[in-house]
């Protein structure tokens, strides 16, 4: 079976603010990992050890300055910005610390979403078993502002799962949240991903929440700029 | 995939629930200014032209006139005919009248039923007397005098008159005739009589010298028809335009200051539009990262967006048309009042085609750029706040273009164009380094005021780039409404002194040089001030450059066949009067008593090819006298003061012209009763009253100057959009920075009074740059557009300063008087 992720001495390196002459910063120095299909690894790592640069670049969200990237069999790092945008669409869902959700749109429109974007029928229907999943059937039209905090990340989880995404990632999905909130968070999101497709979807999470980072099948340490298990 | 149809519903959907957000409300309140001013000056302007043309057929008493010396041949009659309009014929020609023992020379005038065509025939019962309308021409055997021959003839109501074999009862006296025309050559005494009468005069025999008019009407269409008639040489065409110079000139500087307005407008709204949508692109750039992330191409997003665009533009365009339209349902309402006719419906097809092309180009010009932008975000943003995408030239070089599209649009000349870009380019560059000194002063301020002030003049100082920049946006804005309010007050006073309510308002010629003393004494004796004199004397111009001019040489120049076969007035002054501007050679003064000079009107002198230094021979009764042009005048037919096409130096003529004088003076209505005391007195003088022209230029005036000041509340409209985009623009971060000085303690009060120090600050400062550039561009337009005289206005930069400030203070207070209320965790929090 393909791997759902794989990188191969993955290199991401930032030229200095100061132009010429200046080193270049050096993130991460050559990074090897395979994730199996519906797998849940999690990533953790000091503040700064580049574990959001490592989980952008698995998701083809920026380009790496060498190796390689496979995201669900498909080769991104050699491909533009736009195509990789392509292979994401109805392959991968996100969860963020900051939730990003539209904020002029509805709970239903931003969970609408994905599957809008991957052509898939009955976005709307889709979105609304969704946010039934996270017990949020009753509040399909409220806007982001009028969602507390927990109920927003439950709107993000509800539209990460609604685009049927073979590969999660999330990134410091309980970083805004109060500890309890966060457990809730914690447990919906497992419990969706194991209702999820057969076997789940593979999810790879980058965070700081060491109760969240033993829930995962794996746990993956970076550290200068090296990811080590 | 992603289809299109997702892309529309994206838009859409996004529309329907971001429409409130400030910018795009501004984005469409910019297109609905731009497309409003646009349409309404255009269709506006296609039905002035037209009906202060048909005002102006009111006094000539036709739509067209063609005029021979021979009567009109039939195939040129029928060729008019085929035009489609409606024609009247009428003869006009000169012959001695006889009431008993009294003979005058008269210029008879037969017309036939339907005189006029256009204006009204009014007559009166005695000298002075009530006017009426009498809706019908002269009976046979009945004839309508004007005052002069009953003065000449000394006659009374129903007095019998002679013309040739032919007698007729006197039955009214006119007082208003339609084709008259107001000037110093065509002034001999008028009898009206029936055409049917015409044959038993026996007065148009072979060799007759007559004028045999075809007075024409008709629709728009046909007139063009008519106008487009290829005609043999003999016969003249005369269009109200021509008749009546002083008018249509007021017609094409109020074009001007309509197209100054609407220039101004439109490119206010673009800056409006360009402000918005650069704001909106920055909050773009958020929404594009995470749709990318979520797997969007960014042709799916463009797409999304540019329909957006179009549904603003199609939303926008609408209801600039609408408004557009109805703007010039009210200028029009406004016209027809005092112009008493009905204003043609405009043509829509046209204008609206325009203010769609003109959205278009804002549209894709001003706001595509910043979307553009946006959309090449990277979708790394969703980690990295600060991650942007790098600056292209093509959405700057796309601006560029569009401001010179919308420019040609409007002024329709690349060159007027890339002027007008040029000037708003200095003037930006100006107002950036002025704000920039005026920030850098006020740097240490600061240290020496409370609270609130330290704070918000900190923050002017501390976004010292930002203020610039901000100062420069809100100082064009100021700018242009400060430049409405100097154009509306100002520039149209000064146009409107032009004919102020005391300017001379009758004219008397014809006064014999012994009548001088007399005349003063006149006036003296009941109270008046002493009118002004002008001789004037007669003379047929025979030599030009020392070779005979003769009429036939110039069979394709009408105006030079005229100028060759009349006499024309010469009048000599050493002072030159303020309405004539010497545009070659020098006013002779005092020096040149007794030496055979001429000063020439520019257009006469363009029409005879002179030189300076060229001699004209002119015969006056029998005796020629050389002289040498010695400069060229312009001179302002609109002031409606005695003009002379002909100017020598005083002492030249002597007894060589049988000098007249010529008089005119300001007669308050209520002492009308004078005039007849004046004929009583002076039987040969002519009173010519121009009381009824003046009051209709007077009054066409004053409504095109309402038009305009209509026109400029687009500006202002405009202008406030910009004001209100770019405190819109700022809004969020002073709102965050507001939030977390109240989440640190400060009070709302301490938190808002500095806000308002900021806005007052900023308002300040960008009033007093755009005061002192407005002065510079005021004065500019008034010498050069206008040549009305301008002078410095000291109240100005105090004015544009407190308004720049008050403005700001109370827009931005406005935008921000919400979200003080609100508790700061929200703010913070970001979700406001």
């Amino acid at each position: 079976m393909t791997a759902a992720v794989i990188a191969k001495d993955v290199r991401k390196e930032i030229n200095s603010l100061d132009g010429a002459g200046a080193p270049s910063l050096k993130i991460l120095r050559g990074v090897n990992l395979e994730v199996a299909p519906g797998a849940t690894v999690a990533i953790v790592g000091a503040s700064g050890s580049g574990k959001t640069t490592l989980l952008s670049l698995l998701a083809g969200l920026d380009s790496p300055t060498a190796g390689e990237i496979h995201l669900a069999g498909t080769r991104i790092d050699t491909l533009a910005e736009d195509d990789r945008a392509g292979a994401r669409a109805g392959t991968v869902g996100f969860v963020f610390q900051s939730f990003q959700l539209l904020s002029g749109f509805t709970a239903l429109e931003n969970v609408m979403l994905p599957a809008e974007l991957a052509g898939l029928d009955d976005a709307r229907g889709r979105a609304r078993d969704a946010l039934a999943r996270v017990g949020l059937a009753e509040r399909l039209n409220h806007y982001p502002h009028q969602l507390s905090g927990g109920e927003q990340q439950r709107v993000a989880i509800a539209r990460a799962f609604a685009g049927g995404p073979k590969i999660l990632f999330a990134d410091e999905p309980t970083g805004n949240l109060d500890t309890a909130t966060g457990a809730r968070i914690i447990d919906l999101l497992f419990e969706l991903n194991a209702q999820h497709g057969a076997g789940g979807a593979t999810l790879v999470l980058v965070t700081h929440d060491e109760q969240l980072a033993r829930r995962c099948n794996r746990v993956l340490v970076l550290k200068d700029g090296v990811l080590n298990g | 995939m992603a289809s299109e149809a997702a892309a529309f519903a994206y838009a859409a959907r996004r529309l329907r629930r971001g429409w409130r957000s400030g910018e795009l409300l501004i984005l469409a309140l910019a297109l609905v200014v731009a497309v409003g001013a646009m349409s309404a000056v255009s269709l506006f302007f296609g039905s002035m032209r037209e009906a202060i043309a048909r005002q102006t057929g009111d006094t000539l008493g036709a739509d067209l006139v063609f005029r021979s010396r021979n009567p009109i041949a039939d195939e040129t009659l029928e060729a008019i005919d085929a035009s489609g309009v409606r024609r009247l014929p009428a003869v006009t020609f000169v012959s001695v009248i006889v009431s008993g023992e009294v003979t005058a020379l008269a210029s008879v005038k037969a017309v036939a039923e339907g005189f006029p065509l256009r204006g009204k025939l009014r007559v009166t019962d005695e000298p002075f007397g009530p006017a009426r309308e009498p809706g019908r021409i002269p009976a046979s055997g009945e004839a309508w005098v004007d005052l002069r021959l009953w003065q000449e003839l000394g006659l009374a109501a129903g007095t019998e008159v002679q013309a040739g074999a032919q007698r007729f009862r006197v039955t009214a006296l006119i007082v208003e005739e339609p084709g008259r025309g107001f000037g110093f050559t065509d002034l001999a005494p008028r009898l009206l009589i029936n055409q049917a009468d015409l044959a038993a005069t026996g007065l148009l025999g072979p060799g007759a010298r007559a004028q045999y008019l075809q007075l024409v009407t008709g629709d728009a269409d046909a007139l063009e028809r008519a106008s487009a008639v290829v005609l043999p040489g003999n016969v003249k065409r005369e269009s109200p335009q021509e008749a009546q110079p002083e008018l249509m000139q007021s017609v094409r500087r109020s074009y001007d200051f309509l197209v100054i307005a609407r220039l101004a407008a439109t490119l206010l709204a673009a800056a409006a539009i360009a402000l918005c949508a650069w704001q909106w692109g920055l909050k773009l750039r958020d929404e594009v990262a995470l749709l990318k992330c979520l797997g969007a191409r960014t042709g799916y997003i463009l797409r999304a967006f540019m329909l957006m665009l179009l549904m603003i533009g199609l939303a926008g365009t609408a209801a600039g048309a609408v408004v557009g339209y109805g703007a010039q349902q009210v200028l029009a309402l406004m016209l027809e009042n005092v112009m008493q006719v009905t204003l043609p419906q405009p043509a829509l097809a046209g204008p609206l085609l325009r203010a769609g092309g003109l959205t278009l180009i804002l549209l894709f010009g001003f706001a595509l750029p910043s979307v553009l932008e946006a959309c090449a975000t990277s979708p790394i943003r969703v980690f990295q706040r600060d991650a942007r995408s790098a600056a292209r030239l093509l959405p700057m070089l796309a601006a560029v273009a569009a401001v010179a599209a919308t420019l040609w649009l409007q002024v329709g000349q690349w060159l007027g164009a890339a002027i007008i870009l040029g000037g708003i380019a200095a003037v930006a560059v100006i107002l950036g380094v002025l704000a920039w000194l005026l920030v850098r002063a006020l740097a240490p301020l600061k240290r020496a005021v409370g609270t609130s002030w330290r704070f918000g003049l900190g923050n002017v100082a501390r976004r010292r780039w930002s203020t610039v920049a901000q100062t420069v946006a809100l100082g064009q804005a100021l700018l242009a409404l400060l430049l409405v309010t100097i154009v509306q007050q100002d520039l149209l006073a000064s146009w409107r002194a032009k004919l102020p309510p005391d300017a001379p308002n009758q004219f008397l010629i014809n006064i014999q040089t012994a009548q001088l003393e007399p005349m003063r004494e006149f006036f003296a004796a009941r109270g008046l001030p002493a009118p002004q004199l002008w001789p004037m004397a007669r003379g047929r111009l025979t030599h030009l450059r020392g070779t005979v001019l003769r009429a036939e040489d110039y069979p394709d120049d009408p105006r030079m066949q005229w100028w060759i076969n009349r006499d024309v007035n010469l009048s000599w002054s050493d002072r030159l009067n303020d309405d004539n501007e010497i545009v070659a050679g020098e006013w002779w003064g005092e020096a040149g008593a007794g030496r055979p000079l001429l000063s020439v009107e520019d257009s006469v002198a363009e029409m005879l090819q002179l030189k300076l230094g060229d001699t004209l021979t002119l015969d006056f009764a029998g005796t020629p006298v050389e002289f040498t042009a010695h400069n060229f005048r312009k001179v302002d037919w609109g002031s409606l003061r005695p003009n002379f096409f002909l100017l020598a130096p005083p002492g030249v003529l002597g007894d060589a012209a049988a000098a007249q004088w010529l008089s005119s003076f300001y007669l308050p209505s209520d002492r009308r009763a004078l005039l007849r005391e004046l004929i009583r007195d002076f039987p040969n003088v002519t009173v010519l009253d121009i009381e009824a022209l003046m009051g209709q230029v007077r009054s066409i005036m004053d409504r095109i100057v309402g038009a305009v000041e209509f026109v400029f509340l687009f500006t202002l409209a405009a202008g406030l959009t910009v004001l209100l985009a770019t405190i819109e623009g700022t809004r969020d971060e002073r709102v965050r920075e507001a939030g977390l000085l109240r989440a640190l303690g400060a009070r709302a009060g301490v938190v808002t009074r500095g806000l308002i120090a900021e806005y007052a600050v900023l308002g300040l400062l960008a009033g007093t740059v755009a005061a002192v550039a407005a002065q510079a561009i005021a004065w500019l337009l008034a010498e050069q557009v206008f040549q009305i005289p301008y002078g410095l206005r000291p109240a100005l930069w105090a004015a544009g300063a407190g308004a720049g400030a008050a403005i700001v203070t109370l827009l931005g207070w406005l935008s921000l008087r919400g979200t003080l209320k609100t508790p700061p965790h929200v703010v913070l929090r970001g979700t406001t």
